[in-house]
């Protein structure tokens, strides 16, 4: 199974399919963009504690997370 | 002597006077204390904080759960910050000088109210990822604060 993350107001969001399924491969995939296109940035892990961003989506990645713009404090 | 009148020698000097009532208390609280641990760990900061545990590498982990925050490493720059956890004081992140001490405090968090384990896994991929543009969001701001390694 694959998950990808967003991180939201309730705490995390996780949205779980299985990679080898079509529609659950494409609704990632529209979820991916979506949340992009809102100015989520999406992440995924390339080794313990190693961070990669990514701009399209990856249908290999086992965990990608999502987070909202940054803003200045 | 028999194993129960053994038991109710010592519940009796420890000053437990209802042996039944003690073993009906000890129960509930136990209970009740899984219960608010169960809560606590699935609010939302709680599930916040497990995530952000979760990214972490070894020695980061290691020096969040013994100080309370860890440091990243610039990908543009290679300056070293520190993320803290705290949750009144601001900024919690700040930019470090090759001794360890602070330099500048750097604010910058998340649109939207985010619980403070997210907003610090966001910093730390913010940084790691894309310093510039982490830094192009940040307010920057003069600091007296003393860190130690």
């Amino acid at each position: 199974m694959a998950t990808q993350i967003v991180m939201d107001y309730t705490g995390d969001t996780h949205h779980c399919f299985n990679p080898d399924d079509v529609r659950a491969l494409e609704k990632a995939e529209k979820r991916f963009k979506e949340l992009t296109g809102r100015g989520f940035t999406a992440a995924v892990r390339t080794g313990p504690g190693e961070v990669s961003k990514v701009h399209s989506f990856d249908p290999t990645a086992e965990e990608t997370l999502f987070f909202p713009r940054l803003v200045g404090g | 002597m028999s194993m129960a009148m053994s038991i109710s020698d010592v519940a009796n000097k420890w000053g437990f006077w209802h042996l039944g009532q003690f073993a009906r208390d000890s129960r509930v609280n136990a209970v009740r204390n899984l219960y608010r641990i169960f809560l606590a760990q699935n609010r939302k900061e709680g599930r916040g904080l497990r995530l952000m545990r979760d990214w972490l590498s070894p020695d980061q982990r290691e020096r969040f759960d013994k100080s309370g925050y860890f440091d990243v490493i610039g990908c543009t720059t290679g300056t070293k910050y520190r993320i803290h956890h705290h949750a009144v004081r601001t900024p919690n992140v700040y930019e470090l000088d090759d001794i360890g001490r602070c330099k500048m405090g750097i604010c910058f968090a998340l649109a939207g109210r985010l619980a403070k384990g997210d907003i610090m896994l966001a910093q730390k991929i913010a940084l790691e990822t894309d310093e510039q543009n982490a830094l192009s969001a940040a307010n920057r701001v003069p600091t007296t604060r003393q860190e130690t390694e």
